[in-house]
């Protein structure tokens, strides 16, 4: 059962940061077509000006005015989905806290693999990543 | 007499070891194993007559060519058709965009209507709503009940509906209702329905409904996907009634890049080329071109002839099974997984999805685990050797229609056994212990 660690079943059984905030600052929904999986994320972010970093290439998802850094303050979800891809976006709402634009594409696939405990199997990557997917999404809409 | 261990014998994937344990191949559905006989057709082809068809004159070019025709015959000779009639593609999806190209662009006009039921697999879906966007056709489908089966009146819903269910979006008209309902004012002029589904096994009755549609759209053209159907029982194209079917080479045994589109030689010969190029011409001048006779002018380009060679061989090992005991051992396997699997339901394990009546099913069996995600069960069981499917089935309207996002799906061919049965039951069991 390589997939399916103590740390899976946990999260899946409890999963954190589960339900619906009241104000957001952005929502999105992600969605696996194939198997019907999707899921619903919204966010809070605040502007950071302490340790401040440098501005993402892009100027997507940093607000220079003040030479601060947008980050993820608070993550709230709801969706169906598989114990992979619900035990992820538990996880994820509790590691992306304070991360920016850059921490956040930084992470990557290799990131989730290892926070689900370094073994994926590949059929099962869009399960894994079904979360993580819709938070790069909403950096891109900002 | 059929001898599951013999037939298993002549598979050698048959003896792989997954994850330590012996694999129970519950996918063929999706795509079958191949025998030995198969696999080496397609090795003598191309370590000893490898060489381009219906071009040269060299002794390779001809036994290469020659082996074409003969692969050609047979499959025409398995459904009762004949040579001409039969049209190689890459799948059952290719032989279905086919008709949708090049019958229904010139045929389907906005005032007619194209029928097809809920539970196509998305190949016959698709394509038709594409067709309908296109034209302004209205695209009708006929709906499932509880069991899956085909609604034959709208008041047989078990919603109690008594109209038919009108959605107008992405300009794409779709009228969703009863068979009779849909078909009484003669408007429909496609048919295009499924033989046996891949994910409920449904068989429909299909003879009883060409019979109705005959009566009410006498020109009605009748497309009907076999993919599930070719593989499993005996199919006759000559008592079927249908203008068209498609089916794919790699689910009856034979190689993946396999297809077949039977069409009746008279709507065939009217029909314009679908693809253009190499092989289906007649004669080339610098402003235009004319066409092959059938089944060239369908078949542009090169074909996959070691894959043709090898569908033929496939073809050999199922007509020396015979159909008809093939059809009787998958519905040996089907009285006996259903009977276990009701069972597991009564004990409030698993939700079992399909008719309950074994003569109106083939062989696919969709089942849930009660509280475990489809992918998840999947998971486990591979863990044991067991492939079977999760998610959609390609049939994503089907599917969602049971109130579930997917469906695990186990489906059994001539390779499959008893045992393998009492061991996939062996192991949803462990399934819930993971998860609590």
């Amino acid at each position: 059962m390589s997939d399916y660690k103590d740390i899976i079943i946990d999260h899946y059984k409890n999963p954190r940061n589960f339900g619906e905030m009241d104000r957001a600052d952005i929502s999105m929904d992600e969605s696996n077509a194939s198997c019907g999986d999707m899921i619903q994320i919204q966010v809070k972010t605040e502007t950071r000006t302490d340790g401040v970093r440098l501005p993402h290439p892009d100027g997507i998802g940093v607000r220079n005015d003040e030479g601060g850094d947008l980050v993820i303050k608070e993550m709230k979800w709801r969706g169906v989905g598989c114990a992979i891809s619900t035990a992820a976006a538990s996880m994820l709402s509790e590691k992306i806290v304070g991360m920016n634009r850059e921490d956040l594409e930084k992470f990557g696939e290799a990131g989730i693999v290892e926070m689900l405990g370094g073994e994926v199997n590949v059929g099962r990557m869009k399960c894994a990543t079904l979360a993580y997917r819709g938070l790069l999404k909403i950096f891109n809409n900002e | 007499m059929f001898d599951v261990d013999k037939v298993r014998a002549d598979f050698p994937i048959l003896k792989r070891k997954i994850h330590g344990h012996d694999l129970v191949y519950l996918d063929s559905g999706a795509t079958s194993q191949k025998p030995e006989s198969v696999i080496k057709a397609m090795d003598d082809y191309y370590r000893n007559t490898n060489a381009n068809i219906h071009r040269g004159v060299y002794e390779l070019s001809v036994e290469s060519t020659r082996l074409v025709d003969e692969a050609r015959k047979k499959v025409a000779d398995f459904i009762g058709a004949r040579t001409e009639e039969v049209i190689f593609t890459r799948n059952a999806s290719e032989s279905l965009n086919l008709v949708m190209y090049s019958w229904g662009r010139d045929n389907i006009k906005k005032e007619d209507a194209v029928l097809i039921s809920k539970l196509e697999h998305h190949s016959n879906l698709v394509p038709w709503q594409e067709l309908c966007r296109e034209t302004g056709a209205e695209l009708r489908i006929i709906d499932v009940d509880g069991e899956g089966k085909l609604v034959m009146r709208t008041q047989e819903l078990k919603n109690s509906r008594t109209q038919d269910e009108v959605l107008t979006e992405n300009g794409l008209k779709v009228r969703l209702g009863g068979f009779e309902g849909l078909i009484a004012d003669g408007k429909v002029k496609l048919f295009a329905v499924t033989g046996a589904s891949n994910v409920l096994g449904t068989i429909p009755d299909l003879a009883g409904m060409l019979t109705a549609i005959k009566r009410k759209a006498q020109n009605a053209t009748v497309v009907v996907d076999a993919s599930q159907m070719v593989p499993h029982m005996k199919v006759d194209v000559k008592t079927l009634g249908a203008d068209f079917i498609a089916f794919s080479g790699h689910k009856m045994l034979g190689p993946t890049g396999t297809g077949v589109l039977w069409g009746k030689k008279e709507v065939l010969s009217k029909m314009r080329p679908f693809l253009f190029g190499g092989d289906m011409i007649g004669e080339v001048i610098i402003t235009g071109a004319t066409w092959a006779d059938l089944p060239s002018r369908f078949e542009a380009g090169t074909p996959d002839i070691a894959g043709i060679i090898g569908l033929g061989a496939a073809v050999d090992y199922l007509e020396g099974l015979g159909m008809d005991n093939v059809r009787h051992h998958e519905k040996d396997l089907m009285v006996y997984a259903l009977k276990k699997m009701v069972e597991l339901q009564d004990e409030e394990l698993v939700t079992v999805y399909g008719p309950k009546d074994v003569e109106e099913r083939g062989g696919a069996l969709a089942f849930n685990v009660i509280g475990v995600h489809p992918h998840d069960a999947a998971q486990i069981l591979d863990n044991f050797g067991i492939a079977v499917r999760s998610g959609q089935h390609c049939a994503a309207p089907l599917v969602t229609g049971f109130g579930v996002p997917a469906m695990v799906r186990a489906t059994f061919y001539v390779y499959n056994t008893k045992k393998e049965i009492d061991y996939l039951v062996d192991k949803i069991r462990e399934i819930p212990k993971i998860f609590t």
